[in-house]
């Protein structure tokens, strides 16, 4: 028997990614040079690293509109605690655990309370952003260690790749593990497909969503890590408005806003296509402008077409019935 | 008289009334300035553009959709307007190229949303991209200063009638109408009940598509035609005019009882709710407490406000992004 070949719009971002990066290297000579593809790799670093877990999130029928707030309230722990006289490991380990301690409290009060997830996390989006200010006051801190901000701007030695790269890629090889190779996976499609049935047929619904709620918040810390080694500054004011690239990328790869359909590799590759367009037309010398225009127009695209395919195709099949 | 105590319990928007009748009488009993006029005019102004925004956004709400583009419509309308006044265009043809602008991006949303049955979360979160990239691009880094504001624009952002900011007035006759159509008018009530059953609704003969096309329609014109608020409220407009708004809009109507879930809310809650953040955001300045507190005590409230909603109401646990499925 032969297995019906089809073609999802995972792998459609995919061929649009090489097509990116052909194009673009036809465009202009120095976007396939080892220095702009370490450049594009760290200018999506971060929000390749929420997108991770925001697919997990969104897969399992939930959003979190906070991740960049906590991404910027685990960076001003960092510097908070480091002002005042921590070591730096310290801090960044308190910082990590100020990033999973807002996922708990999103997935607390999705979970536990039951409000819906869109509300809650414009709310917390406000308050952790709130909590920046109040840790750090109007005052970034600068002065970190040399020997750690490096990492924010090196490579790592002997190859073109920044060093963001090896928790980019660490953490994606789990995550897509994970989402397509465990129970734990299977069980994030389920809930998103239909919760009650999920929740009939065994799975911890409401632990699985908590548990998702709490890795957003960790992996934003992670996220929040890189972000303040790359800037060698840690800012109440860092990252506004990277919830909605994040959730953008996650929607251009092919994950369903309603929940149980997504691929991993399909948002990794969305991430990395609108870092590489980006990077194009800046090397064309278009305005940043241009890329707001595209994100907004690819992320259109990526609900149109599917459903035109659909209506053309369920056209054809009452066509066909009719015949009959 | 039992009915009518048991009549006023039951108003949705009473726990946010409530709330901000306490914020108001603790923070003028602290500081009696916040009780003076000026305190009120700063309060009713700061007001005026969430929530204008609010009563537009209360028709998509309520229908269990959402419309994340007014913040880049309201900006880029706001410019428009102060752009055509500064080439010698007249007050009119500023208003009708916002409003032209607002019915544009609405059309798009309301026919991706309504006739397409595309998420409207998806759908307006691209149309802010887009509507914010086109305004960046015609903007450029020029900002709108006041010499370039029309003359009526300029003069209601600056004065009040009777003591009453103009802006205010403006937001408050837009809740008015709108409530009532809301309340009184079938094609509105359909909203409600494309918001708590779609398919009850669509099985009961209610044209939903055009119903979702008309609501998303008229929050993009309301949207359009707001960009004049924003303009008079700050006399400047730039590339970043309305960056952001989106999220406060929302917050206030959730705050003021518009549940993200459907079906449930009025333009008066939203209204409320917008007064409330505002009034709160201006009580922690007049109490002394440093602003870096206001938006942990926004989003503090946003969370306490549909907790308590959900503790009082009866209705199912919420499943998904938008509430009960």
């Amino acid at each position: 028997m032969k297995k019906k070949y089809t073609f999802g719009w995972d792998q459609g971002v995919s061929v649009f990614l090489v097509l990116t990066v052909v194009v673009g290297g036809f465009i202009s000579e120095y976007f396939a040079t080892i220095d702009n593809i370490s450049f594009v790799i760290q200018d999506v670093a971060e929000i390749a690293i929420i997108a991770l877990a925001m697919t997990y999130l969104i897969i399992a029928g939930e959003i979190d509109l906070s991740v960049a707030s906590i991404l910027s309230l685990t960076s001003a722990t960092v510097g908070f605690l480091f002002r005042n006289g921590t070591s730096f490991e310290v801090a960044i380990v308190g910082g990590l655990l100020v990033g999973l301690l807002c996922g708990l409290l999103n997935g607390y009060l999705v979970t536990v309370i039951g409000l819906p997830s869109l509300a809650v996390t414009i709310g917390t989006l406000a308050l952790f952003r709130g909590l920046c200010y109040a840790l750090l006051g109007n005052e970034p801190v600068n002065e970190l260690p040399e020997n750690w901000i490096v990492l924010g701007y090196e490579n790592i030695p002997g190859t073109f790749l920044p060093w963001s790269a090896i928790p980019l890629a660490i953490l994606a090889a789990i995550a897509w593990i994970v989402l397509h190779y465990t129970r734990i996976g299977r069980w994030t499609f389920a809930i998103g497909i239909n919760p009650e049935a999920a929740k009939f047929s065994g799975i911890p619904v409401a632990r699985m969503k908590l548990g998702l709620f709490a890795m957003t918040g960790l992996m934003s810390g992670v996220a929040g890590v890189v972000y303040t080694l790359r800037f060698a500054s840690a800012s109440p004011d860092g990252a506004v408005g990277y919830e909605l690239s994040v959730i953008a990328a996650v929607l251009f790869g092919g994950v369903a806003i309603a929940g149980g359909i997504g691929t991993l590799w399909g948002v990794l590759a969305a991430v990395l296509s609108l870092g590489a367009i980006r990077s194009v037309l800046q090397l064309i010398d278009f305005s940043a402008n241009a890329l707001l225009v595209v994100s907004g127009a690819l992320l259109l695209i990526s609900v149109v077409v599917p459903r035109a395919i659909e209506i053309y195709q369920s056209r054809r099949k009452s066509a066909f019935v009719t015949k009959i | 008289m039992k009915t009518l105590v048991k009549k006023v319990f039951r108003v949705r928007e009473l726990p946010v009334f409530l709330a901000l009748v306490i914020v108001v009488i603790i923070t003028g009993t602290a500081n009696p300035e916040f009780f003076t006029l000026s305190g009120f005019q700063d309060v009713t102004l700061g007001v005026a553009v969430v929530a204008t925004l609010a009563v537009a956004q209360t028709l998509v709400i309520v229908m269990k959709h959402i419309d994340l583009s007014v913040g880049s419509t309201i900006g880029f309308s706001a410019y428009l307007i102060g752009d055509a006044s500064s080439q010698g265009h007249g007050f009119w043809y500023c208003m009708g190229l916002g409003l032209a602008l607002g019915l544009t991006v609405g059309t798009v949303n309301g026919f991706m949303v309504a006739y397409l049955r595309l998420p409207s979360l998806v759908v307006t979160l691209g149309t802010l991209y887009i509507v914010r990239g086109l305004f960046n691009e015609v903007a450029g880094g020029n900002t709108i200063t006041e010499d370039m504001v029309p003359g009526p624009i300029n003069f209601m952002g600056l004065n009040t009638f009777f003591g009453i900011p103009y802006l205010f007035l403006v937001a408050f006759l837009l809740m008015l109408v709108v409530g009532f159509v809301m309340r009184r008018t079938r094609s509105a009530r359909d909203l409600y009940a494309i918001g708590s059953n779609l398919l009850a609704a669509e099985l009961g003969g209610i044209p939903v598509a055009r119903r979702v096309f008309l609501a998303f329609l008229a929050t993009g014109a309301v949207s359009g035609l707001a960009g004049a608020v924003l303009l008079a409220r700050f006399n400047t407009a730039a590339a970043n005019s309305g960056n952001g708004l989106e999220l406060s809009v929302v917050a206030a109507c959730v705050v003021g009882g518009v549940a993200i879930a459907g079906g449930v809310g009025t333009v008066y809650g939203a209204v409320i709710g917008a007064i409330l953040l505002q009034a709160i955001t201006m009580a922690l300045g007049a109490l002394g407490i440093p602003q870096f507190w206001q938006l942990a005590v926004n989003g503090t409230l946003l969370i306490a406000a549909i907790s308590l909603d959900r503790y009082l109401s009866t209705r199912v646990k919420p499943t998904s992004i938008m509430g009960a499925k």
